[in-house]
């Protein structure tokens, strides 16, 4: 049976509250994705009511997409449909949280910053910090699988999120994972979710694993006259029995944004752990660095604080590289020469870079990319554009090429479980 | 008949230990033919499984059955790795045993036949040394190896090839004194195929043992231990066997010492089969020349060699002996001993398997000589003449320049003998 | 079901006639795997060495809509691995080999038969291991451990299998051959080596396996701790996770475990001790010293009885050698005994732990308890006599009442056997009808005939489980629990 707009409205109205749609232009302005503005901007309060909304949305044919803070729309495909923006923020609550136990469940819009405020007082954390992350929701983060410089001692949000309860693309409530930080009871869905884009369920409560603050922090800037040098140290770490809990490296752009002297190269380490191991490790850290002829300073507690705003501030076109150490030398040569002048970071010990280039011509930079492409291919890697105007990511495939079998599982996998097309169409990889 | 009790599958006490495995799989990686084919029948949870099957009348004693058995080494990795404790060596005999029970096919009785008409009796194996040296001598061995003609028969093939350059006998006095101070009397079983190929091992350890002050007596008229038979599940044999040992040897010696691993396993385990007295005195009083030896003060001079070492299946997990040889070598001054990888994995001799399942023995070879030879020793050294004999022939037929010695050939050169 | 004689053909060309197995003995020894009360046999055991073989199998069985049971080295406790309505077992136990190792990025692949504990012995040398390490690593394969997403002892500290797996090369149900994940951090899409570690081969079969390798810490300390009860242990445990540390072991045996391991090895424990600690720290020597000193004096004033730490490897060898006796300990006071691998919250393990005091009087069965304090996952035992068919029947509805209550309190039914045969009834005590709905969609999209080794992880029908009573699986000693 359809219903006409006005009649919608008034349904969608009777699950949220009047108050919780915007049908008006400057509201669903504020809701637009790449230009293509909704026709309704609800905000749910509840998972039940998110539940009700996306029946109805699976009902009527429309496509539905879920927000959080906003920060990360800029990436995948443009929306292929877009009839109602979900507005998750007010999906705060605390759902369980033992500190005993080390693991808290909350619901999807709460951000980041809030969740580590609220560990803080039990020296607990949730150990994820992709750029901006403080005022991103932990919903956003899982959608999109951001990380930070972290994930080189604690892994990424598919590491830490132990159980998630979404609602399907016909509305349906469901739980996949578990609640406790080990369980093999049925398939990992939760693995499923994470980096999905919301394309096979609207992300409302998430179960994570957390770790203990560690009692002292100490963090080191290691400068080098070449990357070569910086690929060196990079491995006299690794095979050594130092545990950063960050090992983030930093092209001269990125020295550059971040108020530091340049050099070639450099690494930013951290080492987070008991007082008398974090001080012995910074000696071997030193005598690394001394085999390898760079140049050592320290760094003050605020710095990865300025890093991750460096990191997060608007404009300009993010790039996620995808390698593996052995080739962080030569993917920094070759993102020069693919862009000229890119500002390059990210985890050095596992191969995760971030490049940021400012956002000029669409057609260059999409050859850029497609070079770069063709680079990382040689390490297995690929390159993924995080965040970049909707011209670019329409002049090029934003995610990279996805090998055919795999590619046919997943829309299969898509299929399966949004086979109308409410979720998110036409965004995330081969415009599933 | 108490025997029975203990030679059937569906023997209470055979039963039980049967059930004692969980069926954890612990011993399927240390399985010498699991590593080579991968599946379980020829694993020792299989074969245990089988023989429940069996015992459990599941399954009768089929062709498959008495394959996946035969293809067994014996070597009884399984039982040191079985966190139950399950006897798999004394359950593979009474396996046998029941095989033998129901009987085989003819080929394969005939070879039996053969062999156990030879190898456990001295007189006769030796005779068929003395022709094989003949048939050595005569050319007639070249011209069989370079037409191939014993080719389809291969087991046949593989006893020809196991035939080494046969020495001179060297017989041994009847009774050895000990050294300055003596500690006591041994008794040492000379073997079958140690007596006629390694005369000299046996030789060795008799002037060792003196020279650690034992009195060794040699009893002129003792026959074979019955390992051959016992791992072949001819029970009433080795029963007969261990009856005659028990009487031959000494009651008054405290131990009975052997330098062959096969037989020391077999002798410590008579009781299980019979309460013959003289037997089970002998098997209590069991004890292989390592362990007499790594207990001694021996005047030894500096040795600059590279060896490695070979754990016997039937000294390493049949008698649980593995310190003692390694201890002896520590002895020797100068001597360099290069860890073996997968020491304790068999190289496929396991009695007269090698002669019985040539394919199998060959594959197993392979790799334990292809381990020697990434230790880049020249020397391996084992206390066992299957062993001795298996490898060497197959260094031999590679090529290498690889020594293959028994422990006690390399102690007796470290010795300075003018000194004692 | 008895295969045709164009299908054998058939699977003789793809493998060789030595890599098909019909006989009696195959099918009677490949019918269970270490839950042996879960019996199954195959119509035929197929070993393939490459890829390709597998591929070729599977398209083969689909064809001709022949069930397919994966298989590593049969080593599971949930009766996984074993053909409840026959069809092709394929046993990846020739596939072998160590296809890379890259020491420069941290990584392995291997193929699925590589027995755990043999990777970590090619690179612990230079200073490397593979993380996950089940009690049964030294013959349970990597394929194995993939397929049930297995943990161990340290799996508190470094995660399970799925947190050392890069990428999978897998043959799905439908007879493709995938090829997901990899070296290379972030790739895009969604993660199916993730959706695909743990689904216990009904997806399809794994072929290679690339694993992330660690570097070994710098040191090992290992304490031991006796207290006289088990919610003073437990509290002692809830203090060391608030003081900051995660041990990358804490085990705890209860009052009826010890008393066992006493009664069976000699007095190991002290008299009067109603619980023990076992903790292992690891990591740069500075900070396992110190961690090492704080635990032993938060254990001390939570009134243990007795702390000691390990001053060297063989010390370090006595205080676990208690703990791997645990199962022959209950073996020889009980002739048999169910086993649970149910998972509660930490800081409801006291909680359970009287609710199990509770059970074993209303059922009047003895449950001993060891497990793995650090994560909530419990390993009770609960005991009977094997000839009394009415302890038998009390045993069961013990063990089913244990498993609800852990559930109550928020727990996981299993937290590293996995389900296989023996959980799947219990999986509607965790999951909602939406829940286990989800779960049989995804399987049907890597799954879409149904062959793939049925009637493992999901319950195929509410009232399925039947027909399989388990009566009396016992381990031996240092057997994995």
């Amino acid at each position: 049976m359809t219903v006409t707009t006005r009649a919608l409205s008034g349904a969608l109205a009777a699950v949220v509250g009047a108050d919780r749609i915007h049908e008006d232009e400057a509201g669903l302005a504020t809701a637009a994705i790449d230009g293509v503005t909704p026709r309704w901007l609800a905000a749910p309060a509840t998972p039940e009511q998110v539940a009700q909304l996306l029946a109805l949305a699976h009902e009527e044919r429309l496509a539905v997409v879920p927000r959080g803070s906003g920060t990360a729309l800029e990436q995948g495909g443009p929306p292929r449909r877009l009839d109602l923006v979900l507005d998750l923020r007010r999906l705060q609550a605390v759902v369980e949280h033992n500190p005993d136990d080390l693991t808290i469940s909350v619901q999807a819009g709460m951000t980041a910053g809030t969740l580590a405020a609220r560990l803080a007082p039990h020296r607990q954390t949730l150990p994820l910090d992709p750029p901006g992350w403080s005022t991103r929701t932990l919903g956003g983060i899982a959608a999109t699988q951001a990380s930070g410089p972290l994930r080189m001692r604690y892994g990424t949000m598919r590491d830490l999120l132990l159980g998630v309860r979404f609602v399907q693309a016909d509305g349906v409530l469901t739980w996949g994972g578990a609640r406790v930080v080990k369980s093999v009871t049925g398939y990992d869905v939760p693995k499923l979710m994470v980096g999905a884009l919301g394309t096979l369920g609207v992300l409302v409560e998430l179960t994570l694993r957390l770790h203990p603050v560690a009692d002292v922090e100490s963090s080191s800037l290691v400068m080098f006259r070449s990357a070569a040098a910086a690929q060196e140290m990079v491995a006299l770490l690794l095979d050594s029995a130092v545990q950063p809990s960050r090992l983030e490296i930093l092209n001269d752009r990125t020295l550059t944004a971040c108020g530091l002297p340049v050099a070639a190269a450099a690494l930013a380490v951290s080492i987070a752990t008991v007082e008398p191991a974090v001080r012995a490790q910074e000696a071997a850290l030193t005598t690394l660095v001394a085999r390898v002829g760079g140049r050592l300073e320290p760094l003050g507690g605020s710095f990865w604080h300025l890093y991750d705003r460096t990191l997060a501030a608007a404009g300009g076109v993010t790039l996620r590289i995808g390698t593996v150490p052995s080739r962080l030398a030569v993917t920094l040569a070759e993102t020069r020469n693919a862009f000229g002048d890119a500002a390059v970071s990210g985890c050095a010990g596992l191969g995760a870079l971030r490049a940021r280039v400012d956002a000029s011509d669409a057609t260059a930079l999409a050859g850029g990319i497609e070079r770069l492409r063709g680079v990382v291919a040689d390490g297995d890697g690929g390159v993924v554009i995080e965040r970049g105007p909707r011209a670019l990511r329409t002049a090029i495939d934003p995610w990279g090429p996805v090998p055919a079998p795999a590619l046919t599982v997943m829309r299969a996998i898509k299929h399966a479980f949004d086979p109308t097309g409410v979720l998110n169409p036409g965004r995330f990889v081969d415009g599933l | 008949m108490t025997a029975d009790r203990v030679d059937a599958l569906d023997a209470p006490a055979t039963l039980t230990a049967i059930r004692s495995c969980v069926h954890c799989g612990i011993c399927l990686p240390q399985c010498p033919t699991y590593r080579v084919l991968g599946e379980e029948m020829d694993s020792p949870r299989g074969r245990v499984y089988l023989m429940r099957a069996v015992a459990e009348q599941r399954l009768d004693v089929t062709d498959g059955f008495r394959r996946h058995l035969d293809l067994c080494l014996g070597c009884r990795a399984c039982e040191t790795a079985c966190p139950a404790g399950v006897p798999f060596g004394a359950l593979l005999e009474t396996s046998r045993a029941e095989i033998e029970r129901r009987g085989r096919p003819v080929r394969e009785r005939l070879l039996a036949a053969l062999i156990y008409a030879v190898f456990p009796h001295p007189r006769r194996l030796r005779a068929l040394l003395g022709a094989a040296r003949v048939y050595r001598g005569s050319g007639l061995s070249a011209l069989v190896r370079r037409t191939g003609l014993l080719r389809p028969f291969s087991r046949l093939a593989a006893m020809e090839q196991l035939l080494p350059e046969l020495p001179a006998d060297i017989a041994l006095p009847e009774l050895v004194p000990a050294r300055g101070r003596s500690r006591g009397r041994v008794a040492l079983l000379t073997g079958c195929v140690q007596r006629y190929v390694y005369p000299d091992v046996n030789r060795d350890t008799a002037r060792l043992l003196a020279l650690a002050g034992w009195e060794v007596v040699v009893p002129r008229d003792q026959g074979c231990c019955g390992a051959l038979e016992l791992h072949g599940g001819r029970l009433d044999a080795l029963r007969r066997r261990a009856r005659a040992l028990g009487s031959v040897l000494p009651a008054d010696v405290d131990w009975v010492v052997t330098n062959a691993a096969g037989c020391g396993s077999a002798m410590r385990e008579y009781g299980h089969w019979t309460s013959d007295d003289g037997a089970t005195r002998v098997a209590s009083r069991t004890r292989d020349v390592s362990e007499l030896l790594a207990d001694s003060e021996l005047p030894l001079e500096p040795l600059p060699l590279t060896v490695t070492y070979h754990d016997p299946c039937h000294l390493a997990h049949g008698q649980k002996v593995r310190a003692a040889p390694r201890a002896l070598l520590a002895k020797i001054p100068g001597l360099t001993v290069v860890p073996l990888a997968d020491s304790e994995l068999c190289c496929g001799s396991a009695g007269v398997y090698n002669i019985l399942e040539p394919e199998m023995a060959e594959r197993l070879l392979t790799q334990k000589i292809d381990r020697i030879v990434a230790t880049g020793a020249r020397t391996v050294v084992t206390g066992n003449p299957g062993c001795l004999l298996h490898i060497a022939g197959g260094a031999r037929r590679r090529g290498l320049d690889l020594e293959v010695i028994h422990p006690v050939t390399l102690l007796a050169r470290a010795v300075r003998w003018e000194a004692s | 079901m008895a295969l045709s004689g164009t299908v054998l053909t058939e699977l003789a060309r793809i493998l060789g006639a030595d890599g098909v197995f019909t006989s009696r003995e195959a099918r009677l020894t490949y019918e269970a795997d270490m839950h042996t009360l879960y019996k199954g046999e195959p119509d035929a055991v197929v070993l393939p060495r490459s890829t390709e073989q597998v591929r070729d199998v599977v398209r083969l069985c689909r064809r001709e809509r022949i069930p397919i049971v994966p298989r590593g080295s049969g080593t599971g406790l949930i009766g996984g691995a074993m053909a409840p309505r026959g069809g092709v077992m394929v046993s990846m136990t020739r596939m072998t080999e160590m296809l890379e190792i890259d020491l420069a990025n941290r990584s392995a692949t291997v193929q699925p038969g590589v027995i755990n504990l043999w990777l970590t012995d090619a690179v612990r040398d230079r200073g490397y291991f593979f993380a996950p390490d089940p009690s049964s690593q030294m013959v349970s394969s990597i394929g194995g451990n993939v397929s049930t997403n297995a943990g161990g002892p340290h799996c508190l500290k470094y995660g399970i299998t799925t947190n050392h797996v890069l990428g999978l090369e897998f043959v799905t149900g439908a007879g493709d051959v995938l090829r997901v994940g990899g070296k290379a951090a972030d790739r895009p899409g969604y993660d199916l080596p993730g959706a695909m570690v743990g689904a216990e081969g009904t997806f399809g079969l794994v072929t290679a396996v690339t694993v992330r390798l660690l570097h070994l810490p710098e040191a090992v300390k290992t304490a031991l701790a006796a207290f006289a009860s088990v919610v003073d242990a437990s509290e002692a445990v809830s203090a060391i996770i608030a003081a900051g540390i995660v041990p990358a072991a804490l085990e705890m045996l209860d009052e009826a475990m010890v008393g066992a391991i006493n009664a069976a090895v000699g007095k190991v424990y002290p008299d009067g001790a109603g619980a023990v600690l076992l903790i292992e720290l690891d990591g740069p020597r500075a900070e396992v010293e110190a961690q090492g000193e704080r635990i032993a004096a938060i254990c001390r004033q939570r009134q243990a009885l007795f702390v000691t730490v390990a001053r060297d490897e063989l010390e370090r060898a006595l205080l676990w050698k208690g703990r791997k006796e645990a199962a022959g300990a209950i073996g020889r006071i009980a002739s048999a005994y169910l086993l649970q691998d149910a998972v509660v919250p930490r800081s409801k393990l006291p909680q359970i732990m009287k609710e199990m005091i509770a059970l074993g009087r209303r059922y009047n069965v003895v449950i001993a308890n060891v497990f793995h304090a650090g994560d909530g996952n419990l390993h009770p035992m609960i005991c009977y006599d094997d000839r009394n068919a009415d302890e038998f029947a009390r045993a069961q509805e013990a063990n089913e009442a244990l498993l609800r209550a852990c559930i109550a309190l928020g727990g996981s039914v299993t937290g590293e056997h996995g389900v296989g045969m023996d959980k799947a009834k219990n999986l509607p005590l965790q999951y909602a009808d939406a829940d286990l709905n989800f779960m049989y969609r995804l399987r049907r999209v890597f799954d879409p005939d149904g062959l793939m080794n049925p009637a493992k992880l999901l319950p195929s029908h509410p009232a399925c489980g039947e027909g399989f009573r388990p009566t009396r699986p016992t381990l031996p000693d240092g057997a994995w629990v």
